[in-house]
């Protein structure tokens, strides 16, 4: 059974949750803190981290901070016992052990090194209860590994206990490629399929390190009691980090097949990681076009294992969709183009601090309140949706006026606020062959969009996401918003399962025997569909009643 | 007489807005003018602007091509049912996406302009052979093959255009059968159709109908 709670839209701002301001020598950030999370907790979700070598206990004594004002708990015992009397009367606290009553402004004089490593918010993933047969190496990691992002968390797999979660970009994008693009565009050679996997394998060790490093205090030991590591991930990510060219990958016969990808080089990979006991695990793709990434949502949301029909969409590079009609999946992939993952849009930014990341009427909000460095996914989207109702933007991505050669400026003193042709363009085909696929696999399961009981939003694309926006440009059916769900983080909560409930690995198996993969490529109604959703209006509802 | 109906039903393709691009025909339909005088007066001159339009504006949106070539499409089809007796085509052209490509849509942007620019068009799909386009256009007497490639590995492999090209040149089919590319590769590098052995390209759906047609012109002057 899944563990997690459907979320109806984002996990709202509460009346108990403080504001708080931290600034270091370098930044300034506004975090609104919830009651169940530390200052050290909630600054670890963003750019700006404090120094930690313990789980947060008050051991390591690293996470200094100095409150300036607002009302916090009275100091802890760790904190008594770490701090000088005379630095706790003058306002320094541990971050971890520190909860404000009020708002509050804070200061970090040393914060830690910049990473690109943030944690995640751990409510919606995995709930696991341990499993004391595993009497050593008792260590587990699972991963979710993306085209743009990875997603990991370690665990203690006899205690149920999870150590820390991590994500951060794939650095094969910080190297300005995209990996399917570049497939699509041109073959990779035989050197660039290794770089990017051998990169990948990196990303993945790093962000074990920097879990290990702040949450535990300790590396080489753990790493010498990690008995497996389990990933998850699209077809092309995990046969690059095989160690396998992506040549197979270019045979359309592959497409709709099962891709086996296993590691040609498991020893020296273990080596390298310095992992001697690591069983190293890929969770296998379900054909050459949908990766275990998609297997493992439908794990985390339990979608095929009730009787209502339901959607469920991953979106990103490439968008996963599959349709549940209470017996069969029907499963496919479309180009979600770099649209969906804020990468490829001229003033286009993952939902990273000083993204906006939500656009109204009465302007624009940053991640962080950040100064606006570009739109993540979910701002450009109530960006289209606030220039259709106001009439700047037609239906058919023509703006009313021609902009200047700076693109239509949002807000007129943010000129990161810009928006070009090209990036409406880019978004209108991401979003039509979305909304067209959704529309096909239903159609092909005879379902309606009245009769799904849900509509599951997974990747990170969610977190932020205006569903009236997502409806007002045509991305999803208009439904009643308590029939959707985003679940950021499903993928790795999936992957967790799988490497943490011994049943895991049957109930995957169940869900691969129900699954059908369609490759609308070869769909000619799917065409047609894709050009009627290339305008920016609602779906057409008569394909839905 | 048909004038109001010009200026509505180009607002309606500039739009891309379908319904109410076919209202404007329906209208002048049951107003009394012939299917005929629609396409002729209506539908190909539209096409025609939009071909002069996308030329002169390299940004123009390719969501907007994808819809413009669908209208044509779609109405035209609409048309043609009602005629009194069948269109004169100008020619045929045998169209299809390269051996190991499986992108179809760039070349539905220009069978859309084709249709109703009266080419026939034999839709082949994708994932073509060269031999399947060289014999088809044998049997249906087509004056050109079009062939379309969204990666570059099938834009320049051997079982491509180079194949068809080696096919006509086997064959003797060379000045009765033109051979036209089109795709993102040819974009990148405009001299690439030189090398695949094509007689021509274009950078986009809505001017590939225009190349197709002057080379079709060539053949059957």
């Amino acid at each position: 059974m899944t563990t997690i709670t459907p979320n109806a839209g984002q996990t709202a701002s509460q009346a108990s949750d403080m504001l708080a301001t931290v600034s270091s020598d370098e930044q300034t950030l506004r975090v609104l803190l919830k009651p169940h999370l530390s200052v050290r907790q909630a600054l670890d979700t963003t750019d700006l981290r404090v120094r930690a070598a313990c789980g947060g206990l008050g051991t390591c004594g690293a996470c200094l901070i100095q409150t300036v004002s607002g009302e916090f708990n009275p100091p802890t015992l760790a904190e008594r016992q770490k701090l000088l009397p005379e630095d706790l009367a003058a306002g320094m606290r541990l971050a971890c052990q520190l909860r404000p009553h009020s708002h509050c402004t804070l200061y970090l004089e040393h914060p830690a090194p910049h990473s690109a490593w943030k944690s995640l918010d751990p409510t919606q993933l995995y709930h696991a209860s341990g499993n004391p047969a595993i009497s050593e190496h008792f260590y587990g990691v699972a991963v979710d590994l993306g085209t743009t992002h990875i997603r990991l968390s370690v665990w203690n797999r006899q205690s149920g206990r999870r150590i820390g979660t991590r994500y951060s970009i794939n650095p094969q994008v910080a190297h300005g490629a995209d990996v399917l693009t570049r497939l699509n565009a041109e073959r990779l050679d035989v050197q660039d399929c290794r770089r990017i996997g051998q990169q990948a394998r990196e990303a993945i060790m790093d962000g074990i390190r920097d879990i290990l490093s702040r949450d535990m205090g300790e590396i080489t030991p753990v790493l010498a009691a990690l008995g497996k590591v389990l990933i998850v991930g699209n077809t092309a990510m995990l046969t690059l980090i095989c160690g396998n060219s992506g040549d197979s990958l270019y045979q359309p016969e592959n497409w709709q097949s099962p891709i086996v990808c296993l590691p040609t080089d498991a020893d020296a990979w273990r080596q390298i990681w310095r992992t001697p006991h690591a069983d190293i695990d890929i969770a296998q793709p379900l054909a050459g076009f949908i990766g275990s990434d998609l297997l493992a949502d439908l794990l985390a949301t339990g979608i095929t294992e009730q009787s209502q029909p339901m959607l469920l969409a991953d979106f990103g590079t490439n968008t996963e969709i599959a349709v549940w009609d209470g017996t069969n999946l029907w499963a496919s992939s479309v180009p979600g183009g770099p649209a969906f993952e804020g990468v490829g849009m001229r003033n286009g930014l993952t939902a990273e601090a000083g993204a906006i990341c939500k656009v109204s009427a009465s302007g624009l909000q940053t991640i962080g309140d950040a100064q606006a460095r570009g739109y993540c996914a979910s701002g450009f989207i109530d960006a289209i949706a606030l220039l259709l109702d106001k009439k700047h933007l037609k239906p058919s991505g023509r703006f009313a006026e021609p902009p200047t050669e700076q693109g239509f400026l949002l807000q007129a003193d943010v000129p990161k606020s810009a928006i070009f042709a090209s990036d409406i363009d880019i978004f209108q085909r991401a979003k039509a062959s979305t909304a067209a696929a959704m529309a096909q696999l239903l159609a092909l399961a005879g379902l309606k969009v009245n009769e799904l009981d849900r509509l599951w939003i997974c990747g990170s694309f969610g977190q932020h996401l205006d569903l009236n926006s997502a409806f007002r440009v045509g991305l999803l059916p208009t439904l009643p918003s308590e029939r959707i769900s985003l679940l950021a983080n499903a993928s790795l909560a999936g992957c967790e399962q799988l490497l943490l409930n011994p049943a895991g690995p049957n109930l995957l198996n169940e869900i691969v025997q129900r699954a059908r993969t369609i490759n609308l490529g070869g769909v000619f109604e799917y065409e047609n569909r894709f050009i009627d959703n290339l305008r920016l209006q609602p779906m057409p509802i008569e394909e839905f009643q | 007489m048909l004038d109001a109906y010009i200026q509505s039903y180009n607002q309606a393709v500039f739009e891309t807005d379908k319904p109410a691009a076919l209202d404007v025909v329906n209208q002048a339909l049951s107003d009394g003018f012939s299917p005929e005088d629609i396409v002729f007066k209506l539908v190909i001159p539209a096409v025609e602007l939009m071909m002069t339009l996308i030329e002169k504006d390299p940004d123009a949106n390719l969501a907007q091509h994808f819809m413009t070539a669908q209208i044509a499409a779609d109405v035209t089809e609409k048309m043609l049912e009602k005629f009194s007796k069948p269109p004169e085509m100008i020619g045929r052209v045998v169209i299809g996406a390269a051996y190991g490509d499986l992108h179809s849509l760039g070349k539905r942007i220009v069978s859309g302009c084709l249709k109703s620019l009266m080419v026939d068009v034999v839709d082949l799909g994708t994932n073509v052979s060269a031999e399947k386009f060289v014999d088809t256009a044998m049997t249906e007497n087509a004056q050109v093959i079009a062939v379309s490639a969204m990666m570059v590995h099938t834009a320049t492999s051997e079982k491509g255009s180079l194949g068809v090209r080696a096919l006509l040149q086997e064959r003797g089919l060379e000045q009765q059968i033109k051979l036209a590319v089109g795709g993102a590769p040819y974009r990148f590098d405009p001299e690439l159709y030189i090398k695949v052995g094509a007689d021509a390209w274009a950078p986009d759906g809505v001017t590939a109908a225009k190349v197709i047609v002057d080379l079709i012109r060539e053949v059957k002057p």
